[in-house]
Protein backbone atom coordinates (compact mmCIF):
# COMPACT_ATOMS: atom_id res chain seq x y z
CA UNK A 1 0.00 0.00 0.00
CA UNK A 2 2.72 2.45 0.71
CA UNK A 3 4.10 2.54 -2.57
CA UNK A 4 0.40 2.49 -4.59
CA UNK A 5 1.53 5.69 -6.51
CA UNK A 6 4.75 5.04 -7.34
CA UNK A 7 4.98 6.42 -10.89
CA UNK A 8 2.35 8.99 -10.75
CA UNK A 9 3.77 10.76 -13.66
CA UNK A 10 4.82 8.10 -16.37
CA UNK A 11 2.45 6.30 -18.05
CA UNK A 12 -0.41 8.08 -16.01
CA UNK A 13 -2.98 5.61 -15.46
CA UNK A 14 -0.70 3.32 -14.40
CA UNK A 15 -2.54 0.05 -14.26
CA UNK A 16 -1.97 -3.58 -13.89
CA UNK A 17 -1.25 -3.89 -17.38
CA UNK A 18 1.82 -5.36 -19.40
CA UNK A 19 0.33 -4.51 -22.71
CA UNK A 20 1.83 -1.04 -23.35
CA UNK A 21 5.50 -0.32 -25.20
CA UNK A 22 7.43 -3.02 -25.33
CA UNK A 23 4.81 -5.24 -24.23
CA UNK A 24 3.29 -5.02 -27.22
CA UNK A 25 6.57 -6.08 -29.17
CA UNK A 26 6.57 -9.06 -27.05
CA UNK A 27 2.88 -9.73 -27.34
CA UNK A 28 3.34 -9.35 -30.57
CA UNK A 29 5.82 -11.77 -31.02
CA UNK A 30 4.68 -14.34 -28.94
CA UNK A 31 1.51 -14.30 -30.80
CA UNK A 32 3.10 -15.22 -34.23
CA UNK A 33 5.08 -17.93 -31.87
CA UNK A 34 1.55 -18.93 -30.83
CA UNK A 35 0.06 -19.07 -34.50
CA UNK A 36 3.03 -20.78 -35.98
CA UNK A 37 3.49 -23.61 -33.46
CA UNK A 38 -0.47 -24.37 -32.99
CA UNK A 39 -0.62 -24.73 -37.20
CA UNK A 40 2.83 -26.59 -36.74
CA UNK A 41 1.82 -29.31 -33.78
CA UNK A 42 -1.86 -29.36 -35.24
CA UNK A 43 -0.22 -30.62 -39.12
CA UNK A 44 2.77 -32.96 -37.20
CA UNK A 45 -0.21 -34.87 -35.34
CA UNK A 46 -2.90 -35.02 -37.74
CA UNK A 47 -0.36 -36.25 -40.64
CA UNK A 48 2.69 -38.11 -39.33
CA UNK A 49 1.38 -38.29 -35.50
CA UNK A 50 3.21 -41.85 -35.18
CA UNK A 51 6.40 -41.06 -36.16
CA UNK A 52 7.22 -39.48 -33.25
CA UNK A 53 4.37 -38.98 -30.74
CA UNK A 54 6.61 -37.60 -27.66
CA UNK A 55 8.28 -34.75 -29.86
CA UNK A 56 4.69 -33.76 -31.46
CA UNK A 57 3.06 -34.18 -28.15
CA UNK A 58 6.03 -31.33 -27.04
CA UNK A 59 5.01 -29.60 -29.64
CA UNK A 60 1.70 -28.85 -29.16
CA UNK A 61 2.36 -28.48 -25.37
CA UNK A 62 4.89 -25.45 -26.35
CA UNK A 63 1.97 -24.40 -28.83
CA UNK A 64 0.08 -24.12 -25.59
CA UNK A 65 2.43 -22.10 -23.75
CA UNK A 66 2.60 -19.62 -26.37
CA UNK A 67 -0.88 -19.51 -26.54
CA UNK A 68 -1.41 -18.91 -23.17
CA UNK A 69 1.46 -16.51 -22.81
CA UNK A 70 0.55 -14.87 -25.48
CA UNK A 71 -3.27 -13.83 -23.76
CA UNK A 72 -2.10 -13.61 -20.83
CA UNK A 73 0.32 -10.81 -21.54
CA UNK A 74 -2.36 -9.07 -23.17
CA UNK A 75 -4.82 -9.02 -20.43
CA UNK A 76 -4.74 -6.37 -17.25
CA UNK A 77 -4.47 -7.46 -13.55
CA UNK A 78 -2.97 -9.74 -10.70
CA UNK A 79 -4.34 -12.90 -12.00
CA UNK A 80 -3.42 -12.84 -15.50
CA UNK A 81 0.33 -11.75 -14.54
CA UNK A 82 0.82 -14.54 -12.17
CA UNK A 83 -0.62 -16.29 -15.46
CA UNK A 84 2.21 -14.88 -17.82
CA UNK A 85 4.82 -15.92 -14.88
CA UNK A 86 3.57 -19.19 -14.72
CA UNK A 87 3.92 -19.21 -18.52
CA UNK A 88 7.04 -18.06 -19.32
CA UNK A 89 8.67 -19.66 -16.45
CA UNK A 90 7.69 -22.87 -17.83
CA UNK A 91 8.15 -21.79 -21.87
CA UNK A 92 11.78 -21.29 -20.27
CA UNK A 93 12.09 -24.78 -18.48
CA UNK A 94 10.54 -26.10 -21.73
CA UNK A 95 13.38 -24.51 -23.98
CA UNK A 96 16.04 -25.53 -21.14
CA UNK A 97 14.83 -28.76 -21.06
CA UNK A 98 13.81 -30.01 -24.12
CA UNK A 99 16.95 -28.10 -25.96
CA UNK A 100 19.13 -30.37 -23.56
CA UNK A 101 17.20 -33.47 -24.37
CA UNK A 102 17.37 -32.65 -28.12
CA UNK A 103 21.82 -32.49 -27.61
CA UNK A 104 21.62 -35.20 -25.45
CA UNK A 105 19.38 -37.74 -27.08
CA UNK A 106 18.74 -37.28 -30.44
CA UNK A 107 16.74 -40.89 -30.84
CA UNK A 108 13.83 -39.69 -28.99
CA UNK A 109 13.76 -36.14 -30.22
CA UNK A 110 14.90 -36.02 -34.21
CA UNK A 111 12.05 -34.51 -35.02
CA UNK A 112 11.75 -30.92 -35.15
CA UNK A 113 10.29 -29.39 -31.96
CA UNK A 114 9.99 -25.10 -31.44
CA UNK A 115 12.17 -26.33 -28.88
CA UNK A 116 14.76 -28.51 -30.41
CA UNK A 117 18.06 -27.27 -29.94
CA UNK A 118 17.05 -24.54 -28.30
CA UNK A 119 15.24 -23.05 -30.74
CA UNK A 120 17.77 -23.16 -33.53
CA UNK A 121 15.66 -23.55 -36.05
CA UNK A 122 13.70 -20.64 -35.20
CA UNK A 123 16.68 -18.27 -34.51
CA UNK A 124 16.88 -18.85 -31.21
CA UNK A 125 14.16 -16.50 -30.90
CA UNK A 126 12.30 -19.30 -28.37
CA UNK A 127 15.11 -18.80 -25.86
CA UNK A 128 15.15 -15.71 -25.85
CA UNK A 129 11.90 -14.87 -25.71
CA UNK A 130 11.28 -16.50 -22.14
CA UNK A 131 14.15 -13.96 -21.21
CA UNK A 132 13.04 -10.95 -22.32
CA UNK A 133 9.44 -12.31 -21.27
CA UNK A 134 11.04 -12.42 -17.58
CA UNK A 135 12.37 -9.09 -17.67
CA UNK A 136 9.31 -7.35 -18.89
CA UNK A 137 6.88 -9.17 -15.99
CA UNK A 138 9.29 -7.82 -13.34
CA UNK A 139 9.57 -4.17 -14.64
CA UNK A 140 5.55 -4.35 -14.34
CA UNK A 141 4.86 -6.51 -11.47
CA UNK A 142 2.05 -5.91 -9.75
CA UNK A 143 3.87 -6.15 -6.45
CA UNK A 144 4.56 -2.49 -6.25
CA UNK A 145 1.06 -2.18 -4.94
CA UNK A 146 0.76 -5.28 -2.98
CA UNK A 147 -3.23 -3.97 -2.23
CA UNK A 148 -4.08 -5.34 -5.62
CA UNK A 149 -6.48 -8.28 -4.73
CA UNK B 1 13.96 -19.95 -54.10
CA UNK B 2 11.73 -18.09 -56.85
CA UNK B 3 11.55 -14.50 -58.06
CA UNK B 4 8.69 -14.08 -55.69
CA UNK B 5 10.81 -15.04 -52.69
CA UNK B 6 13.69 -12.76 -53.48
CA UNK B 7 11.04 -10.00 -53.46
CA UNK B 8 9.29 -10.88 -50.25
CA UNK B 9 12.98 -10.94 -49.58
CA UNK B 10 13.65 -7.27 -50.63
CA UNK B 11 11.12 -5.53 -49.35
CA UNK B 12 10.59 -7.39 -46.15
CA UNK B 13 14.31 -6.27 -45.18
CA UNK B 14 13.95 -2.72 -46.17
CA UNK B 15 10.45 -2.29 -44.63
CA UNK B 16 12.21 -4.21 -40.95
CA UNK B 17 14.95 -1.55 -41.41
CA UNK B 18 13.06 1.27 -41.70
CA UNK B 19 10.68 -0.01 -38.74
CA UNK B 20 13.62 -0.81 -36.58
CA UNK B 21 15.36 2.77 -37.62
CA UNK B 22 12.06 4.87 -37.01
CA UNK B 23 11.79 3.31 -33.76
CA UNK B 24 15.65 3.61 -32.47
CA UNK B 25 14.76 7.33 -33.50
CA UNK B 26 11.88 7.38 -31.01
CA UNK B 27 9.30 8.06 -33.59
CA UNK B 28 5.71 7.08 -33.50
CA UNK B 29 4.50 4.70 -36.76
CA UNK B 30 4.07 7.27 -39.45
CA UNK B 31 3.31 6.87 -43.35
CA UNK B 32 6.77 6.00 -44.02
CA UNK B 33 6.45 2.82 -41.76
CA UNK B 34 3.27 1.64 -42.32
CA UNK B 35 3.16 2.07 -46.04
CA UNK B 36 6.99 -0.40 -45.74
CA UNK B 37 4.57 -2.73 -44.18
CA UNK B 38 1.96 -2.08 -46.97
CA UNK B 39 4.21 -2.93 -49.49
CA UNK B 40 5.02 -6.33 -47.86
CA UNK B 41 1.43 -6.86 -47.84
CA UNK B 42 1.60 -6.07 -51.56
CA UNK B 43 4.22 -8.52 -52.24
CA UNK B 44 2.21 -11.27 -50.68
CA UNK B 45 -0.47 -10.23 -52.86
CA UNK B 46 1.66 -10.41 -55.98
CA UNK B 47 2.79 -14.05 -54.91
CA UNK B 48 -0.57 -14.91 -54.01
CA UNK B 49 -1.78 -14.30 -57.62
CA UNK B 50 1.30 -15.54 -59.15
CA UNK B 51 0.94 -18.88 -57.05
CA UNK B 52 -2.65 -19.29 -58.18
CA UNK B 53 -2.02 -18.37 -61.51
CA UNK B 54 0.47 -21.05 -61.56
CA UNK B 55 -1.81 -23.68 -60.37
CA UNK B 56 -4.15 -22.63 -62.77
CA UNK B 57 -1.98 -23.60 -65.59
CA UNK B 58 -1.45 -26.38 -64.29
CA UNK B 59 2.01 -26.71 -62.02
CA UNK B 60 1.87 -29.18 -59.11
CA UNK B 61 2.78 -27.73 -55.51
CA UNK B 62 5.53 -30.82 -54.64
CA UNK B 63 4.76 -30.50 -51.08
CA UNK B 64 1.20 -30.09 -48.93
CA UNK B 65 -0.96 -27.85 -51.13
CA UNK B 66 -2.95 -26.98 -48.16
CA UNK B 67 0.09 -26.24 -45.75
CA UNK B 68 1.53 -23.50 -48.62
CA UNK B 69 -2.28 -21.56 -48.82
CA UNK B 70 -2.39 -22.04 -45.30
CA UNK B 71 1.05 -19.96 -45.02
CA UNK B 72 0.05 -17.61 -47.35
CA UNK B 73 -3.02 -16.91 -45.44
CA UNK B 74 -1.47 -16.22 -42.20
CA UNK B 75 1.56 -14.49 -43.81
CA UNK B 76 -1.23 -11.91 -45.34
CA UNK B 77 -2.51 -11.71 -42.56
CA UNK B 78 0.29 -10.22 -40.39
CA UNK B 79 0.74 -6.90 -42.19
CA UNK B 80 -3.01 -5.80 -41.77
CA UNK B 81 -3.22 -7.01 -37.61
CA UNK B 82 0.27 -5.36 -37.04
CA UNK B 83 -0.44 -1.67 -38.43
CA UNK B 84 -4.44 -1.76 -37.29
CA UNK B 85 -1.93 -2.82 -33.73
CA UNK B 86 0.48 -0.21 -34.19
CA UNK B 87 -2.84 2.52 -35.06
CA UNK B 88 -3.74 1.87 -31.62
CA UNK B 89 -0.81 2.93 -29.53
CA UNK B 90 0.92 5.16 -31.42
CA UNK B 91 4.53 4.94 -29.53
CA UNK B 92 8.10 4.03 -30.76
CA UNK B 93 7.19 0.48 -29.64
CA UNK B 94 4.66 0.19 -32.47
CA UNK B 95 7.30 0.76 -34.96
CA UNK B 96 9.25 -2.69 -33.58
CA UNK B 97 5.84 -4.44 -33.92
CA UNK B 98 5.78 -3.43 -37.28
CA UNK B 99 9.56 -4.16 -37.80
CA UNK B 100 8.27 -8.03 -37.05
CA UNK B 101 6.18 -8.28 -40.14
CA UNK B 102 8.96 -8.12 -42.87
CA UNK B 103 11.27 -10.64 -41.15
CA UNK B 104 8.08 -13.05 -40.54
CA UNK B 105 6.85 -12.57 -44.07
CA UNK B 106 10.47 -13.47 -45.44
CA UNK B 107 10.69 -16.19 -43.22
CA UNK B 108 7.27 -17.63 -44.34
CA UNK B 109 7.67 -16.66 -48.17
CA UNK B 110 11.24 -18.98 -47.23
CA UNK B 111 8.82 -21.88 -46.14
CA UNK B 112 6.49 -21.83 -48.65
CA UNK B 113 9.02 -21.80 -51.27
CA UNK B 114 10.41 -24.86 -49.77
CA UNK B 115 6.91 -26.50 -50.01
CA UNK B 116 6.11 -26.15 -53.19
CA UNK B 117 9.42 -27.18 -55.01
Amino acid sequence: MKDQQARPAEDAPARNTRNTGPGRLLIAVYGVFAISATARAGYQILTKFSEAPLAYLLSAFAALVYVVATVSLAKAGSTWFKVSVAAVLVELAGVLVVGTLSVLDSVQFPHETVWSLFGRGYGFIPLLLPILGLAWLYRRRPSQAKAAQ
Amino acid sequence: MDAYFWIILVVGLVSTVLCVGAGILKKAPNDVTILSVAAVELALVVYLVGSIVRVIAGERIAGEAWEFWGYMATAMLLPPAAAYWSILERTRWSNFVLAAVGVTALVMAARMNQIWY
